[in-house]
């Protein structure tokens, strides 16, 4: 009987084909979350990021209401209302977005490199508490043939286990480079920080964060929040879009104790810092010089990256200025100014892009 | 995928159930049986019941989600067996399955093939399957010559009209369209009325005819006029409408303007659909002699142990055949009962003339007469003539419906629904039972719409060459947001304007331009009234 003219039935070119459609489609959602600046309300750091995009139904003349949508929710691809929803890794989403920006990895080499230690089942010896039963009866497979117990060709099929034959697992230290960082976020709350202001630092902030986990992975980051007036608090992640202040305005403060955090809390040599600065920039011409000191001194030395963004900056704005008179063009302090949503992906690459 | 011949034990199982089939005397086409592992029997799925298919995102969109609900337990990848009738018919059982399933499945298919072979809609072609397999390559030729853009656009808009074939139709293309060349007669399971053609078969007297008929000379010059611009119109266009066309697809697939790479995909998308129509409207009848078959093969290879294990067979049975309300009806369940009762039917002699004429209940009660032949016999006939809608129409009665459970809801159904206390006719404390009387009347309306809506062409020349469509209207709207883009894609079929008229609204697509109308409203009578007039249907 003669067969069909195929050994195998696959739909795998088109659901190539269909993969190829929703690539492009994540390319859209992207460039759509890169125009919008706002990570946070794509998913959690860290974990399966869930996506929709438009289902693709092919219309047709049909009953119904418009408001109709079909099918069951569910992860994966499905329908829930005329969206397919989709788990994308974070890292996927992640690496999407760099590739858009063209940003380049964060180098975590040279200084800020730890070891980190674990142990693995890699060697064997004869005493121990995990028995290898393979390698065990291996041996004591050779030895009964050697002591001519084992001799199949009379029949005699006995393998005995002697105590030299064991064979235990045994753990073995491993050493694996582990990159640690920590972002200082520092804050000016003596600005009128609120409304598009703040929507604007807020979104910047959180990019940031995702940025930083995905290159270190979340487990290895830690985020600390300072705010300042006149003088220089820590506060909690949520605390710094809140607290505001009318007083007057110091900034030198709060890198000074960023600055003594770094140094006091953290080993310099197993850590990578970054510390990224927001404020209207308005600040007395000595408190900048005293800044601008301070990132030359004490704090270029030992950070991997200084941003200094001035978000809605004012005539009277200085900072920036003054710090770029030291730091022009520099690899680690960046300077950056973000008037409106359209300027954040240029000032996110302004803060990553290689120099 | 691999032949059962390569399984001795699958090979004697199909030896065995085609020694059954003919000594029951089958009418069967040659049957291939093949044995799948479980994607495989998804991808077949997705592909029509073919081993190939073109490129497409669709199929990759279901094939994707199909993959997903199984690993997530929503679905299961347990499929007995899918048939592609044809003459060979090509079986596809799933390699999960224990030998006793699979010797199932094969006289399952057995009762398949051969209701295909007989049925008055008549589901099986010479090489089928190979000929799909033959506009498979045209189309990926297509593809390269379309290039890939213009390929997934034609083909997007091939998959929204997808829903408009019906080749069985009353309007079907061959009762709805005249062209120069004889298209191939469709069956339809509708009675139209002929048109008198035995006119032409009579001897003819023209002037004799005028004298005794005295035409009114207006009426002759009318005909006359009609009869020039019909054969006009065939001649230029190469076809006529004469009547509405409810195989939309298919009037595309012949007359629309077409490169040989949109023939291809229309040739493609049109014969591995145009089943379905066959599957919709003999389901019933279908599943239920398949059922009757695989019952009576199985019994044979059971009695003489060629497989084992009758009371999983049995436990399986039942749970196919288990009943469930009318409207979620269970085609193998009703088929199988209806086709028992009918062999009883006239193996009693109770469908004959004299048992219908009998006016004493006692003596119907106790009939019993010999029938002229088998009721096999009988039951065959029944296939060579009828479809689903005159099988239930026939045999289904309000206390088979009762009997078979079709008016049966559990209670929390029943309550989910809002189900009338006035129409629950008994009640127990899982299940009510509803009055069966206006059950079969709703079963039968099914074979109306099928649940879709009803849309016809009804004219070809609408306003400078436009295609026009009219929706019959059933009592419920059409989704509006949908109208646009389906137009939209009849406009890329067509490539001309294109019109459709939905109520008291009139939506049009051209040059990219979507626009609605209010008209007055036209009956679906009125169109056909006219169009016998060889008038325009529609006017502005």
């Amino acid at each position: 009987m003669p067969l069909l003219d195929t050994d195998n039935i696959s739909s795998n070119e088109s659901e190539g084909a269909f993969n190829e459609f929703i690539e492009d489609q994540l390319e859209n959602l992207v460039d759509s979350i890169l125009t919008e600046g706002d990570l946070t309300s794509v998913g959690d750091r860290g974990s399966e990021v869930i996506v929709e995009i438009d289902d693709i139904v092919a219309p047709t003349f049909t009953y119904g209401d418009e408001s109709e949508g079909g099918g069951a929710a569910g992860a994966g691809p499905g329908r829930d209302g005329g969206k397919i929803r989709f788990n994308v890794p974070f890292e996927f989403l992640m690496e999407r977005i760099a590739r858009s920006l063209r940003l380049p990895h964060l180098r975590k080499q040279g200084r800020g490199k730890i070891k980190e230690v674990t142990h693995e089942f890699k060697t064997f010896a004869p005493v121990g508490t995990v028995l290898d039963k393979k390698r065990t009866f291996k041996r004591a497979l050779k030895t009964s043939i050697g002591m001519r117990v084992y001799r199949p060709e009379e029949g005699r099929h006995e393998v005995h286990i002697h105590r030299r034959d064991r064979r235990y697992k045994v753990p073995e230290r491993v050493e694996k480079p582990k990159f640690k960082a920590v972002v200082f976020y520092m804050g000016d709350i003596s600005f009128s920080t609120y409304g598009e202001r703040l929507k604007l630092e807020k979104r910047l902030v959180g990019f940031i964060q995702h940025w930083i986990d995905f290159n270190y992975g979340a487990k290895n980051v830690e985020h600390r929040f300072f705010v300042h007036d006149a003088d220089a608090h820590e506060v909690q992640e949520e605390d710094f879009y809140r607290v505001g202040n009318a007083g007057g305005t110091l900034a030198a403060p709060v890198y000074h104790l960023v600055q003594q955090v770094a140094t006091n809390e953290y080993d310099p040599n197993t850590t990578n810092f970054y510390a990224f600065y927001f404020g209207d920039g308005e600040l007395f011409d000595e408190d900048a010089k005293e800044i601008v000191e301070l990132l030359e001194g004490q704090m270029r030395p030992i950070f991997n990256r200084i941003g200094i963004v001035e978000v809605q900056p004012g005539r009277l704005s200085l900072l920036n200025r003054q710090v770029a008179t030291q730091f022009h063009r520099d690899s680690i302090i960046r300077l950056g100014e973000l008037n409106d949503r359209l300027e954040a992906i240029e000032v996110i690459k302004t803060l990553f892009s290689e120099r | 995928m691999r032949s059962v011949h390569q399984d001795p034990e699958l090979a004697f199982l199909e030896e065995r159930v085609l020694h059954h089939a003919n000594t029951f005397r089958r009418t069967l086409p040659e049957m291939r049986f093949f044995v799948l592992d479980s994607t495989e029997f998804m991808s077949l799925l997705e592909k029509g019941v073919y081993p190939t298919s073109p490129v497409n995102i669709w199929e990759g969109k279901r094939m994707v989600g199909r993959k997903h609900r199984v690993e997530a337990g929503q679905e299961s990848a347990i499929y007995y067996e899918v048939v592609q009738t044809g003459n060979p018919s090509y079986a596809y059982l799933n390699h999960t399955n224990s030998p006793m399933m699979q010797a199932s499945v094969m006289a399952h298919v057995v009762g398949h093939c051969e209701f295909s072979e007989l049925n008055v809609l008549r589901d099986s072609t010479r090489d089928r399957t190979e000929f799909i397999m033959h506009l498979v390559k045209k189309v990926e030729l297509a593809r390269q010559q379309m290039g890939e853009v213009y390929y997934s656009q034609y083909w997007n808009a091939c998959e929204s009209l997808l829903p408009l074939i019906a080749p069985h139709s009353q309007y079907n293309l061959a009762r709805s369209v005249d062209t120069e060349s004889p298209v191939l007669k469709q069956e339809t399971d509708t009675y139209v009325s002929e048109e008198r053609s035995s006119a032409a078969l009579m001897p003819v007297s023209s002037t004799m005819d005028a004298l005794l008929h005295q035409q009114d000379p207006d009426q002759a010059w009318q005909k006359e006029m009609q009869s020039k611009l019909r054969q006009e119109t065939l001649s230029r266009k190469g076809y006529k409408l004469r009547a509405p066309c409810q195989d939309i697809f298919g009037f595309l697939r012949n007359h629309a303007p077409t490169s040989r790479s949109e023939k291809s995909m229309l040739d493609y998308l049109y014969t591995r659909h145009f089943t379905h129509d066959f599957i919709l409207r003999t389901q019933v009848m279908n599943e239920g002699w398949a059922m009757y078959w695989e019952k009576k093969i199985m019994l044979e290879l059971f009695k003489e142990k060629a497989v084992s294990g009758i009371i999983d067979y049995a436990r399986v049975f039942s749970g196919v055949c288990y009943p469930r309300p009318y409207f979620a009806r269970n085609p193998y369940h009703l088929g199988f009962n209806l086709w028992n009762h009918i062999e009883q039917l006239y193996s009693e002699g109770k469908i004959s003339l004299e048992y219908f004429e009998e006016t004493d209940q006692s003596a119907k009660d106790n009939w019993k007469r010999t029938p002229g032949k088998e009721p096999i016999h009988y039951m065959a006939d029944l296939i060579r003539t009828v479809t689903d809608y005159e099988f239930l129409r026939r045999f289904l009665t309000p206390e088979l419906i009762h009997e078979f459970h079709l008016n049966r809801f559990h209670r929390m159904e029943a309550q989910r629904l809002r189900l009338s206390p006035d129409s629950i006719v008994k009640e127990d404390r899982q299940y009510v039972w509803l009055d069966p009387e206006p059950v079969k009347e709703e079963m039968l309306n099914f074979f109306t719409h099928f649940h879709r809506p009803r849309v016809y062409i009804i004219d070809t020349d609408f306003q400078d060459g436009g295609l026009l469509l009219f929706h019959r209207d059933d009592g419920r709207r059409l989704r509006k947001d949908w109208i646009k883009p389906t137009l939209k894609n009849l406009n890329l079929l067509w490539k001309g304007p294109v019109y459709l008229v939905s109520r008291n609204w009139l939506y049009s697509f051209s040059a990219n331009l979507f626009k609605e109308t209010v008209v007055t409203e036209l009956r679906f009578e009125k169109v056909l009234e006219r169009m016998q007039r060889y008038e325009k249907p529609f006017k502005m």
